[in-house]
């Protein structure tokens, strides 16, 4: 199977047995050799994950086998994936109109949560002035703001995006300021030494030094943005992903539904993982 | 004794770097008690003395990094209230920011010490620091790559770049290799003697080696609180060539007297806690 071609150690074992040609019981030497390396291959390879996820594929497969709903409320693995080539093209579309709410929004909080959390993390009296409202304001679930976001605003688009703000502003925000608190003495001496000025001193010192802080700020606001976009298009969107997987709930269509989740969890883990290789690239420094 | 010449060095009023009953307490804890001292223009002094007693906290004080409690600290009969280009520093370690190239981390001084110049020439001199702590060829690299003794080289071509009269380095050498430090100690002494005019340099060891191999004058630190048990001038003429004067017998005795003397003054410093310790008793 498989596992003999992903381990680097059979290769090991074959050339050991190659070598011990001057044993007359080969065959049955060979045999014992093999079997710790078999016990193993799981535990050294680190493949638990993929094996755990084809335990999961497993069991759902066999509830919509069995359950007697099963067929109707958990299509099977392969009834869901043909839902998911067949919806693809609208899922697309879906990705889309989705990507240009969640974009906006989600960069703009990115922006001014790191703009305005350095300059409140810096600066004593903006520090006094904001504080007690991010104290009261940043624990509010952003979801809340929803029903009046889209009651206020001219277009679910300008609602959906300004919810978006809400929910990325506040990690990016609180973490930046909490970043800026962590700025290492040595850093505030050098740029002292150096005589740097207000503006340089936050954007080439503190800015890079709370890098660090920034970033899970950022993830932790991306993941938000995707909660808070979903949510949003549940409410009144006329296309995205969670209009998407909403639509077919309504129309009980749950092979597309389960189609349109998994898709989305699709989604979400690659924007992750962009902004994890983006993190990977600007923190090169730190060990 | 010869060796133990207490005179204060040349006298040349006004100018230098002047401490007068220069007193820092730390949460009303004295740290540092009427502290007195001139340096001359020009003049290399070493600030000798255990950890804890107070070195690194005179040195941030002439830096301008911290305020003293009261006296006076000048340079150059003007005030020091900050800190200022006219005195750059060399700290034990981490004195480069880690996210810059090595040449970033210098043509960041070269702008506050050129303003006037483009970042053309500024990396063209930046480059020309390096060359002369000979790290031509790592001026794109950063920090983490380089070995801790690289990177003191860094600081003190950064140092260098700021132009300023007055060098103050902290222990600057006390994380290095036996080897690394010997070189960086030549490096320093060149770099001062070849300078025109002369850097008026305070370079704080707890080293009594290094002191003397370096120093026109040793500044003794008592500790607790921190203040000054000695003085000396050290006699040797410069150029020093290691291996003849560390091995001489003279610079031996000169080691020996004064590693005395801080055990004298721990000696006391014991005597005086228990005749407190005593009258305590007694109450």
């Amino acid at each position: 199977m498989k596992a003999n071609t992903i381990e680097p150690q059979p290769g090991f074992a074959i050339k050991l047995a190659a070598t011990q040609p001057l044993s007359n019981k080969t065959a049955v030497k060979s045999a014992p050799a093999a079997r710790p390396r078999r016990s193993n291959w799981w535990r050294l390879s680190g493949k638990e994950g993929v094996l755990f996820l084809l335990a999961l594929l497993l069991i759902w497969q066999v509830i919509s086998t069995f359950h007697f709903k099963g067929a109707y409320l958990f299509p099977s693995p392969l009834v869901t994936s043909k839902a998911l080539r067949a919806s693809l093209p609208e899922l697309l579309k879906g990705t889309w109109s989705s990507f240009i709410i969640l974009a906006p929004g989600y960069l703009l909080a990115v922006a001014t949560g790191i703009v305005w959390g350095l300059l409140v993390g810096t600066t004593a009296w903006l520090s006094r002035l904001f504080s007690p409202f991010a104290r009261f304001a940043s624990p509010v679930p952003p979801t809340i703001y929803i029903p009046y976001a889209i009651a206020l605003l001219p277009t679910f688009r300008t609602a959906a995006g300004f919810v978006v703000f809400i929910g990325a502003f506040w990690p990016v925000f609180l973490n930046t300021a909490a970043g800026t608190a962590s700025l290492p003495q040595r850093y505030r001496d050098n740029a002292r030494i150096l005589g740097l000025k207000r503006t340089e001193y936050l954007w080439r010192i503190v800015f890079p030094a709370s890098l660090p802080h920034i970033f899970s700020g950022m993830s932790v606001g991306l993941v938000f943005s995707f909660i808070m976009l979903t949510v949003a298009e549940l409410f009144g969107a006329s296309a995205g992903l969670g209009r998407f997987v909403q639509l077919y709930a309504d129309y009980a269509d749950y092979p597309r539904m389960v189609a349109g989740i998994l898709y989305t969890g699709a989604v979400v883990l690659l924007s992750m993982e962009l902004l994890e290789q983006i993190k990977r690239r600007a923190l090169f420094w730190v060990k | 004794m010869n060796a133990l010449d207490t005179r204060p060095a040349n006298s040349a009023l006004g100018s230098g770097l002047k401490v007068e009953s220069l007193r820092f307490a730390y949460n009303e804890t004295p740290v540092l008690l009427d502290i007195n001292l001139t340096i001359t223009e020009g003049e290399f002094v070493c600030v000798l003395g255990p950890s804890g007693c107070g070195k690194t906290t005179l040195l941030r004080l002439l830096a301008g990094l911290e305020t003293f409690s009261s006296g006076n600290l000048s340079w150059k009969s003007q005030p020091i209230t900050g800190p200022s280009l006219e005195r750059g520093v060399v700290f034990q370690d981490y004195s480069l920011f880690p996210w810059m190239s090595l040449v970033n981390n210098i043509t960041l001084a070269l702008a506050k010490s050129h303003p006037e110049t483009d970042k053309k020439w500024r990396l063209n001199l930046a480059e020309e620091f390096l060359e002369m702590v000979g790290l031509e060829n790592s001026a794109r690299k950063h920090p983490f790559e380089l070995s801790g003794g690289m990177q003191q080289r860094v600081a003190i071509a950064r140092a260098l770049a700021l132009g300023s009269p007055v060098l103050l380095m902290d222990e600057p050498f006390g994380a290095l290799d036996p080897v690394n430090r010997a070189k960086l100690q030549d490096l320093v002494l060149n770099v001062w003697s070849n300078a025109n005019p002369k850097k008026t340099v305070v370079f704080v060891t707890h080293d009594i080696e290094e002191a003397i191999y370096l120093a026109d004058r040793i500044v003794m630190l008592g500790s607790s609180p921190g203040r000054i048990i000695q003085e000396l001038r050290v006699p040797f003429a410069r150029p020093r060539l290691r291996r003849a004067l560390t091995g001489s017998p003279e610079f031996q005795t000169l080691q020996e007297q004064i590693a005395e003397r801080f055990r004298q003054d721990t000696l006391q410093r014991i005597e005086a806690e228990s005749v407190v310790a005593g009258d305590a008793e007694g109450i």
